[in-house]
């Protein structure tokens, strides 16, 4: 990424002095969870998407693909996680297409840390990165500020008081790759109930070093009910003042295409 | 004509050539043509290099070359000359290899930079050619530089219309035709030809890259030192209709024309671009995933396809 | 909003300043193909230098690569684009509606300010309506509506809203995209 283009800052910054209010950005205010279990490492997360109080996305994706032996879940501002991720997904591609190896889930945190540490905090993106490498199994959190952690088994998000606290009491050294994935879908599920910015269902991944499972909506705890009346109106219910059609065909008839004859490519040839 | 125009990268000769880089690939692929004076230094580079050949099929394209070892010691196990741009997209070369790999670096970096950080997909082929088209025709006319001393045969596959879905498609494949420009509806009306523009054209593409930056479509080619016997053996062996497995027989038909050592999975390399390999692809459960379409062989599938011969 | 085989993108047409009405004819939706539309809602000189913008940009693409772009690929080159400001960005909330030229599937999304984009497979708001917006397209729209009656739901949809947001309203302009024809309306809506 070349950078970032700052010349509507000031125009913008004059603005908000001036009472327009600055627009508000999607926020993943969420639950996202990592834990590691013997032959590989899980992550989960919800699937909803914040604009203050508002819910802007039932059903929004924060597993983000880096490689396919690594992902990243993301919290904080969405369009931060999804670029940030995004961008350092593409270098890593490159990266190990140069070096002829597969990518090194040390090597991506490496990026996204020095990525966010550059930019101050300033880009929100906070997450969890896991993955499955030559070197072995790992996991790890990125906070936006560029410090990391790494540890067994990880929470962040909005919800990850109430993720860690199901951590916290039920986890357990050499789990199974089932009790993993139950251990993170139950976390999620308690951010879900349990944080008013987390909600609808749970997203999970599953790493090993064969291949990555994702399993979108694994739980859908949150299913919409069949409306209760059909608000269908009826045709011409709507008062109209104008209308045009425009129809592809149409267009047709305005353009004529004349086929060149052969003899004729001949004489246009220039490049000779 | 090798005198006083010969050193300087970007001065016309007086007959109207940039001496240093030749830019007409027919003038010197076809002995029948009589100025083959080494002149066109840039482009002799390459025709002095390994024979490559891509040829294009219904269902793929095939990329073959020799590694060729100047020493017997040599370990070709850690040598490549077929390259992964995108996933869909390979790359072979003839020519000088230092400059072949400061091409690939470029070519992948930027898909990625001019494209895929912009679209969140890969270029089709024809963009990616423009792009290292482009690369090299800055190097001859640029200060401090020579030309890229290679040629480059391209080959990938673009998602989209494949020509013979296009040619029974005619009407009734609204589907498919509705996101033609509209020029064409209109012509489609008047007299329905099989044409198909833009997004629809999709299929497998081979394109040639020569120093002067200058690029052509090919249905098969070949670049380097035999290529004109390897194009004069194509010519004759080529089908409309070929199949990729049919295709890969004909580039090992014709690496075998031209080749100067013997041929083995450890002596030949072998590009393909055909069905998506979705075990390569090393995710599951991700929607709208699509597995690689370029892979090259393993020299046990080369060795597999030399016995059966 | 999504119907079947069939999206519909709609707006008002009010231009304001803060409280003040200056115009009551302002589209916001701008088409940039065959079948992919795009709609501006926030600070109007942002609506008009970034419709502008991407008509520049969905023109070079069509110069490039000989082709109309497609819905997803607009889409991704509107997140793009507005992530590129990330710390400067224009005050707009974007939404994009067209059919798959490939598939006829409809496709629609809306985005942020910086660029995130907001997959949804049945409808998008924005603007100072949104809240308003939310509740009547929760209430009213159904999977599987055919071109008239989602004509109808949107256009309902949006003219309750905007009668409950003292900021948008004065007629609006509803476009009805379907496989082979696009059919624009401009509905009756109060002037207060």
């Amino acid at each position: 990424m070349p950078g970032f283009d700052f010349s509507n800052y000031n125009r913008n910054a004059a603005l908000h002095a001036r009472g327009v209010p600055l627009p508000k950005a999607t926020s993943t205010g969420t639950t996202i969870v990592g834990c590691i279990y013997d032959g590989g490492v899980v992550i989960a997360a919800d699937t909803r998407a914040t604009s203050g109080p508002i819910v802007a996305d039932k059903n929004c994706e924060k597993l983000h693909y880096i490689a396919p032996n690594i992902w990243c879940a993301g919290a904080g501002t969405a369009a931060d996680t999804e670029f940030t991720t995004a961008l350092i997904s593409s270098q890593l591609e490159l990266h190990s297409l140069s070096t002829g190896r597969k990518p090194r889930v040390v090597t991506c945190m490496t990026m996204l840390k020095q990525h966010l540490f550059r930019y101050q905090g300033y880009v929100g993106a906070y997450l969890v990165v896991a993955g499955v490498d030559p070197t072995g199994t790992h996991l790890f959190t990125v906070h936006a500020h560029g410090s990391t952690d790494k540890l067994p088994y990880v929470t962040m998000g909005s919800g990850s008081l109430a993720a860690m606290s199901v951590f916290e009491t039920q986890w357990r050294a050499q789990l199974t790759r089932d009790d993993a994935v139950k251990l993170c879908a139950d976390a999620i599920e308690a951010g879900i109930w349990n944080d008013l910015g987390s909600g609808s269902n749970v997203d999970v991944a599953v790493i090993t070093p064969e291949k990555t499972t994702l399993m979108r909506n694994y739980i859908r705890p949150n299913e919409r009910t069949q409306k209760l009346g059909s608000y269908a109106f009826p045709k011409g219910t709507t008062a109209v003042l104008n209308e045009k059609i425009i129809r592809k065909e149409e267009i047709g008839k305005y353009v004529s295409v004349l086929e060149l004859t052969e003899e004729s490519d001949d004489k246009m040839e220039v490049d000779t | 004509m090798a005198d006083r125009y010969s050193f300087s990268l970007t001065t016309f000769s007086p007959s109207g050539k940039l001496v240093q880089i030749d830019f007409d690939p027919f003038l010197h692929n076809y002995h029948h043509l009589p100025n083959n004076q080494p002149t066109e230094y840039a482009l002799n580079a390459v025709n002095q290099g390994v024979t490559a050949l891509g040829i294009k099929a219904t269902n793929g394209i095939v990329l073959a070359t020799e590694k060729k070892s100047s020493s017997p010691l040599a370990d070709p196990s850690s040598l490549s000359k077929i390259s992964l741009i995108t996933p869909n997209i390979g790359m072979v070369y003839s020519g000088m290899g230092p400059d072949y790999r400061v091409l690939v670096d470029r070519a992948r970096k930027v898909s990625h930079t001019g494209y895929k950080r912009i679209y969140n997909e890969y270029p089709p082929t024809r963009i990616l050619v423009q792009d290292v088209a482009r690369v090299m025709q800055e190097a001859t006319q640029s200060g401090g530089v020579r030309p890229y001393g290679v040629s480059l045969l391209i080959a990938g596959w673009d998602e989209g219309v494949l020509p013979e879905d296009d040619e029974a498609g005619g009407e009734g494949k609204g589907g498919e035709k509705k996101g033609e420009e509209m020029e064409e509806e209109g012509e489609e009306k008047k007299k329905p030809t099989g044409k198909t523009g833009g997004i629809l054209k999709g299929g497998p593409m081979l394109y040639q890259v020569d120093p002067s930056g200058s690029y052509f479509p090919w249905k098969a080619t070949a670049i380097g030192k035999s290529a004109t016997t390897a194009k004069t053996f194509l010519e004759k062996r080529y089908t409309e209709g070929l199949e990729l497995e049919d295709a890969v027989h004909i580039a090992l038909l014709t690496l075998k024309e031209t080749i100067e050592g013997e041929m083995s999975g450890e002596t030949i390399e072998i590009g393909i671009v055909g069905p998506p390999a979705d075990h390569l692809l090393g995710v599951e459960g991700v929607e709208g995933a699509v597995g690689p379409r370029f892979r090259k062989l393993t020299p046990q599938e080369i060795e597999d396809y030399l016995t059966n011969l | 909003m999504v119907g079947k085989d069939c999206v519909a993108i709609a707006c008002d047409l009010r231009l304001g300043l803060q409280a003040l009405t200056v115009s009551n004819n302002f589209p916001k939706i701008f088409q940039y193909g065959d079948n992919v539309f795009l709609g501006l809602t926030g600070l109007a000189t942002d609506v008009s230098t970034v419709s502008d913008l991407f008509r520049y940009k969905v023109n070079m693409y069509r110069l490039r690569e000989e082709r109309n772009i497609a819905p997803r690929t607009f889409a991704n080159l509107v997140s793009s684009s507005l992530y590129e400001r990330r710390f400067g960005p224009y005050f707009v909330s974007p939404v994009v509606a067209g059919l798959d030229p490939k598939t006829g599937q409809p496709f629609i999304c809306g985005f942020d300010s910086i660029g995130c984009i907001d997959f949804a497979k049945d409808f998008i708001v924005s603007g100072t309506a949104t809240e308003q917006l939310f509740g009547m397209c929760e209430s009213l729209w159904e999977p599987d509506l055919g071109p008239d009656a989602l004509f109808e739901t949107i256009s309902q949809a949006l003219l309750n809203a905007v009668d409950r947001d003292a900021l948008s309203g004065w007629g609006a302009h509803v476009y009805i995209i379907e496989k082979d024809k696009v059919t624009k309306r401009l509905l009756k809506g109060r002037q207060d």
